[in-house]
């Protein structure tokens, strides 16, 4: 457990984490109140890494559970193995039919069969996905519900009953109920709307573009080989990117590759004919890059 | 005695200024629950209000859920917990009058009062409100003692003076009230009316802009209206997204079943559905832009432009009497600048007076390509014509050639056909023509436009 704001900040640090202000207020709250929280925000400024990085700090064991549409709770929360209850039926053939062999009619062996069904519908059979998994594990758990706003409006319903009780009813065998409550962080992309109900059981916590200082601070921490001086141009033009209407802006990921990119050019400065050749490493849309071009010497001072 | 010395904790005190700040919140059109009160409540003892970042960011976290609103919030923040030189903070205001009015009153009497005041609020014009706060409170007072609303709560609240006048003062008449009772009641006018102008204020502007007539919208005000549409925008996106996803699941994919469920010896264990096919809009929006429509076209373009950053597939068309495409123009430059460079390339604004008819062969002739049985066409413009020839042929061509086409006209409906206006050459033609006035027209517009059956 993180002791406080600052200590957040701190062991997030740690874990090659850089954080703001906000983003460990919204942390540590979300685990005092024990509440999950909706993470939202563009693409690439560290909504996955947050969760695992909030899982190493705390030595959380780290259960991902990625969203994509047409996830149905067999993929989410349990699934019988039908290929093995197959399996098993033919092998153990002979005995069943001992069992129903004295059975008349039809009727008969089928009510027989059920009172045996229980071998069949138990947890040997039973696989469990992430949810099940996060509710089931012994030690505490961090459950990273990733890219939601991906999944259907069917599987965000189904969602917000495990995320009331942390307990699920699998009919043949009973309700499951969570022996540690697993923290639960879940990402959007803002590619739709998440119901009211859902945003409601949820802390929110809107990521955008880090400050200059925060940004400087993550590159110096994970391409230190940059240099200070060249880690300060690059952030500054990013920055000055970001200000153009772009399809697409520069994520953090795009940010460290372009520096991880320079510093293997050797690079010592910034200048705008360097940049112009690298620009594909931080823009994806060919419109975008003409863009930048047209104002590099806005961007740019040299 | 209950009012004697009445305890409030500074706790309770506290928390009157964060239900005070949801209110304000609420009133600003943020969507809070009691639930969001209630987290925000549950999180403020983990935290030091005295550090603001923490502080703001505890509110912000607990009470907005939607992301689109945390400009509102920051707004309502800075103004609610941030005293502006020369003007009172609500904190202000709280300090110096939660004392007395707890002091005085019991919280049965308080809450009888509020309602009071909020009847007093309401039932009278907001000139009114210009008076002194005196002046306002013997308004109040007299309304209140007048219409026999106070009832026995009422009575027991006039008549406190005794404990108040030094000495057994019982031969004092009726209608005079202590001037403790007189100034805690003061306070309370005061603050509620602080707050309900606070949160109202800045809704009551955005609303007033998205209803006031585009014709009549000042240049500064469609500026200041950039971030609002946006906003708007950006909600209705994720509106018709939702939606989309919500009638995605389709019948069941009968080959895909029984190809997946070979390994379990064809036995249907997995059902697979068919997806249903998700429209994605594609919008092709022609804008007239020439004088006639003047500020009306700033606005629909700094609305095409709108359009054009939330939708992947919409190409935009500016003209007065020639057509030129702007989708380009607008992908690479901020809305002002791309507005300026329209209005300033004299090739394209020469001459005057619109030629619909010349445009809609010019758009045949060189964009048919944007056109295809899934496109709709959006055409912005009041049907001034300039008494030349309307294009008919071309218009029924676009029509054929794109799933619908709608025609927005900022006309009142009784002044299409007036003067040079041909609005019902086209209408025969049209998917529908409508008369969009404001914001709020285009917006429910454009909202039901994707949830059209074809
Ligand atoms: N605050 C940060 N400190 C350190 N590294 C960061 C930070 N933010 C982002 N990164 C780095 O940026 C990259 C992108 O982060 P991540 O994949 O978590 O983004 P995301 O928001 O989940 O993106 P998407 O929406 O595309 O899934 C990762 O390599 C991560 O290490
Ligand atoms: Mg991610």
């Amino acid at each position: 457990m993180f002791n406080s704001i600052e200590d957040t900040i701190q062991q997030l640090e740690k874990q090659r984490y850089i954080c703001s202000k906000e983003i460990a207020t919204t942390v540590y709250l979300a685990l005092k109140m024990q509440k999950p929280i909706l993470v939202e925000g563009p693409a690439g400024v560290g909504k996955t890494d947050l969760g695992k990085c909030i899982a190493q700090a705390l030595g959380y064991e780290l259960i991902r559970l990625q969203c994509y549409e047409g996830l149905d709770e067999a993929k989410a929360l349990y699934e019988w193995e039908y290929a093995k209850q197959l399996l098993y039926t033919q092998i153990l053939k002979d005995k069943l039919s001992k069992i129903l062999e004295d059975q008349a009619t039809l009727k008969d062996a089928v009510n027989k069969l059920s009172t045996e069904e229980d071998v069949f519908f138990s947890e040997k059979f039973l696989v469990a996905r992430p949810i099940l998994k996060a509710i089931t594990n012994k030690t505490p758990s961090l459950l990273l519900i990733d890219e939601i706003d991906k999944s259907d409006s069917e599987f965000e319903a189904f969602l917000l009953e495990v995320l009331s009780d942390f307990q699920v009813t699998i009919p043949e065998i009973g309700t499951i109920t969570a022996v540690n409550k697993p923290f639960v962080l879940l990402t959007s992309n803002n590619a739709r709307e998440m119901s009211d109900a859902l945003k409601r059981r949820c802390l929110h916590l809107y990521i955008d573009y880090p400050t200059k200082e925060l940004e400087e601070q993550i590159v110096k921490l994970k391409v230190p080989e940059c240099g200070n001086y060249l880690i300060k141009e690059i952030i500054n033009t990013i920055h000055e990117i970001r200000k153009l209407p772009l399809k697409k802006d520069p994520s953090i990921s795009e940010t460290l590759d372009w520096a991880k990119a320079l510093a293997l050019l050797g690079c010592e400065v910034l200048n705008r004919n360097i940049a112009i050749d690298t620009l594909n490493f931080i823009l994806k849309y060919e419109k975008d890059i003409e863009l930048v071009k047209k104002n590099i010497n806005t961007i740019i001072v040299h | 005695m209950m009012y004697d010395k009445s305890f409030i904790s500074e706790e309770d005190k506290a928390k009157a200024v964060f239900f005070e700040f949801a209110e304000v919140l609420k009133k600003a059109g943020v969507d809070i629950s009691i639930v969001e009160i209630m987290d925000m409540l549950h999180a403020l003892p983990f935290i030091s209000i005295a550090e603001k970042e923490i502080f703001k960011q505890t509110l912000a976290t607990t009470l907005v859920k939607d992301y689109t609103d945390i400009p509102i919030f920051n707004q309502c923040f800075e103004e609610y917990f941030q005293r502006k030189k020369g003007n009172d903070s609500l904190l202000d205001v709280y300090t110096s009058h939660t004392n007395a009015e707890d002091f005085i009153f019991s919280q049965e009497e308080k809450s009888f009062l509020e309602s009071l005041i909020d009847d007093f609020l309401e039932s009278h014009p907001q000139s009114f409100f210009k008076k002194s706060n005196e002046y306002l409170t013997k308004i109040l007072i007299d309304e209140i003692q007048s219409s026999e609303a106070g009832g026995a709560i009422g009575l027991s609240l006039f008549n406190r003076r005794s404990r108040f006048a030094s000495g057994g003062a019982d031969d004092s008449t009726e209608q005079e009230l202590s001037p403790q009772v007189f100034e805690a009641i003061m306070g309370m006018l005061r603050r509620r009316m602080f707050e309900r102008n606070m949160g109202k204020a800045i809704k009551q502007r955005e609303e007033y802009l998205l209803n006031k007539y585009i014709y009549q919208l000042k240049p500064d005000e469609i500026k200041e209206m950039r971030e609002l549409i946006k906003r708007f925008g950006q909600k209705m996106k994720n509106r018709i997204s939702l939606r989309k996803k919500r009638v995605k699941h389709g019948t069941i994919d009968i080959k895909r079943t029984l190809r997946r469920n070979l390994q379990y010896g064809g036995v249907p264990f997995k059902i697979f559905h068919r997806d249903r096919k998700v429209d994605r809009p594609q919008l092709v929006v022609m804008c007239d832009i020439s004088s006639s429509v003047n500020q009306y076209s700033r606005f629909m373009l700094l609305l095409t432009y709108t359009l054009q950053s939330l939708f992947a597939k919409v190409r935009s068309f500016a003209f007065i009497s020639n057509l030129v495409e702007i989708t380009d123009l607008f992908r690479e430059m901020d809305p002002e600048r791309a507005l300026n460079s329209i209005f300033n390339d004299t090739n394209f604004t020469y001459g005057w007076g619109s030629n619909y008819g010349n445009s809609f062969n010019q758009f045949i002739h060189n964009y048919s390509d944007a056109l295809t049985h899934k496109t709709t066409v959006l055409i912005l413009g009041d049907a001034r014509n300039n008494n030349q020839d309307p294009g008919l042929d071309s218009f029924i061509k676009i029509k054929e050639r794109s799933r619908n086409i709608y025609w927005l006209n900022p006309d009142r409906k009784h002044l299409w056909d007036w003067s040079d206006s041909i609005a019902s050459v086209y209408i025969p033609h049209c998917t529908e023509m409508r008369e969009v006035k404001n914001f709020l027209d285009l917006s429910n517009f454009i909202d039901t436009l994707f949830i059209q059956k074809k």
